[in-house]
């Protein structure tokens, strides 16, 4: 299989890169097309490609149809018919073993009722990406927003471009398709920037994201051999993992989309530094945000803005449960998603009595209610993502119990020692946590010495002098080599 | 041109004192205008004018020009 991180990604994208260049403008869009096409057969899944072809004839066919429909009914039904394609699609190789599993253990109710047979688990990765992204353009034509692209070619680039293939960012037309279209000029910050992002995302998921994936494996791999302060642990852990890497994973889309001067939207940004579970969905897989809030959410509020103060709060527990069932048809994922439904709407509700209690006790605009906001986010953050990363939900209660249950027993655990030599595998695998720790200081002292400057790639690789920006070039390629984790591990984000 | 009306429900709405609000202006130019003020704003409007919008109508909408024009269509 072939993704970022493998040692054929490179040849791959020097080979096609060459193509691109030689090729005359006209056909450009045709080599990337292939290439995307044939990045997604790499990873030697015979139906996914197919998949991918029926979804884009399907998108293309129902927007050309809404387009030149006259009658709005004429237009519904084409809106619809393409629709139900993308969503079948979606459902068939993502939630039919999920669906069989549960309806099979109801109807097993039944007396003497016929078993029905439980559909064969498939691979999907991409799919629910690149189905989401059909989903914006039919609904972008379909309202009016955005007109049906008639090149067919141009709209299959549109929704296969092999860096944002497997794992996004879900682009909406209007901000992809232009660029698409756009002659190329060779830039040569275009091509080191791309690089260095692309590099940048790699340490994030070598070197960190893979390391503390090591951690929390052995915790979160048998919940029920471990005390509360190892689980707490494993579970502050995992959010740094799963940040590490996806944002790592869309540096590496953003630094090979931009070799092509292609600027990919950005995903996240600094969503654990957020003051309320909003903020950090404004801060979080930003592209799949923004998707729920333009073609649910929103739509979902006015639907139901009769329904006075509670109208809010129905839409946003409506919408999280589809971004639960999005990442994975399991019921770990349909919590997760419920939990922040409710966090929200639970901050819609009580939103006017926290701004008079804030009031009363003058803590507006002070550091400490901030101080306080970003802990408080965090740490709701990490409840949920406990259902995120459990293996069933029988798992995740166990956790929370051990969490809450006995908290004079856990402070004893604190001060243990073996409880650190085994959360931290001192036994097993004691040069991690070394490398771990000592990657994380560097960072740590080098982002606050530079002045938070290297968190601004771009600014970073403009303004610095030329010694500097090399040296750091030459220590991620040093660290990429020395710190990375041996035997790759895939990315999160793939299963969804 | 956005009436005074229109330019008073949406003020009114978003409680602020005064803002210059041009048919060009978005939602994301005028300070607390977000989704939740969104809803707010739209069913004060209906409210008012007595009209009712369609889902599609309010989520095409670009600018406060067009949200006037599809109240003066519908009143």
């Amino acid at each position: 299989m072939m993704s970022f991180t493998s040692l054929q990604f490179p040849v791959f994208l020097v080979c096609v890169y060459t193509v691109f260049r030689l090729v005359p403008q006209r056909g450009r869009w045709a080599v990337l097309l292939g290439a995307s096409f044939l990045f997604y057969s790499f990873l030697r899944i015979s139906y996914l490609p197919i998949v991918l072809a029926f979804s884009i004839l399907a998108t293309y066919l129902s927007a050309n149809w809404i387009d030149r429909s006259s009658s709005s009914r004429m237009k519904k039904t084409a809106f619809l018919a393409g629709l139900l394609a993308n969503l079948a699609l979606l459902i068939l190789i993502r939630y039919l073993p999920f669906l069989t599993t549960n309806l099979d253990l109801v109807i097993g109710w039944i007396p003497n009722f016929p078993k029905i047979p439980i559909a064969p688990v498939l691979v999907s990765i991409g799919v629910s990406y690149f189905v989401f992204q059909a989903l914006s353009y039919l609904i972008d034509v379909y309202s009016g927003v955005e007109r049906a692209e008639r090149h067919f070619g141009y709209l299959a680039l549109y929704l296969t471009f092999f860096p944002k293939l497997l794992q996004g960012p879900i682009e909406r037309v209007g901000d992809l398709m232009p660029q698409l279209k756009e002659r190329f000029e060779f830039q040569y910050d275009n091509l080191r920037l791309g690089f260095v992002r692309f590099g940048f995302g790699l340490f994030k998921k070598l070197v960190l994201a893979d390391r503390i994936g090591i951690f929390v494996d052995a915790v979160y791999g048998n919940v029920h051999s471990y005390t509360g302060v190892s689980l707490l642990f494993a579970t502050y852990l995992y959010a740094f993992q799963i940040y590490f890497d996806f944002s790592g994973y869309t540096d590496m889309a953003l630094g090979v989309a931009r070799m092509f001067n292609i600027r990919l939207s950005e995903n996240f940004r600094k969503p654990y530094h957020a003051t309320s579970i909003a903020e950090f969905w404004r801060r979080w897989h930003i592209s799949f945000s923004r998707w729920l809030l333009d073609y649910l959410f929103s739509p979902l509020q006015m639907e139901f803005r009769n329904w006075k103060v509670l109208g809010t709060p129905a839409a946003l527990l409506v919408t999280f449960l589809v971004s639960g069932i999005w990442h994975g048809a399991s019921w770990g994922f349909v919590v997760w998603g419920l939990l922040h439904g409710i966090y929200l709407s639970a901050s819609v509700l009580f939103k006017p009595y926290q701004k008079v209690l804030h009031k009363r006790f003058r803590l507006e605009n002070t550091s400490i209610l901030r101080a306080w906001q970003v802990f408080a986010t965090f740490h709701l953050v990490c409840f949920a993502w406990i259902f995120f990363r459990a293996g069933t939900l029988g798992d995740a209660r166990y956790v929370i119990t051990r969490l809450f249950a006995d908290l004079y027993g856990n402070l004893f655990e604190l001060i243990n020692t073996t409880t650190w030599k085994n959360l931290f595998l001192f036994d097993r695998a004691p040069r991690e946590f070394v490398v771990l720790f000592f990657v994380s200081g560097v960072l740590f002292v080098g982002t606050i010495l530079s002045g938070q400057r290297f968190i601004n790639l771009e600014e970073f690789l403009t303004k610095e002098k030329t010694p500097l920006r090399w040296a750091v070039y030459y220590i991620l390629i040093m660290a990429l080599i020395v710190f990375q984790v041996d035997g790759q591990k895939n990315f999160i984000y793939f299963q969804f | 041109m956005v009436s005074e009306k229109l330019k008073k429900i949406i003020l009114d709405a978003l409680r602020l004192e005064d803002f210059d609000i041009q048919d060009e202006t978005t939602a994301s130019m005028v300070p607390g205008w977000d989704s939740l003020s969104h809803v707010k704003i739209i069913t004060a409007i209906e409210e008012s004018y007595a009209i009712r919008f369609k889902t599609l109508e309010v989520i095409r909408l670009k600018n406060v020009g067009q949200l006037q024009r599809v109240i003066d269509a519908k009143s």
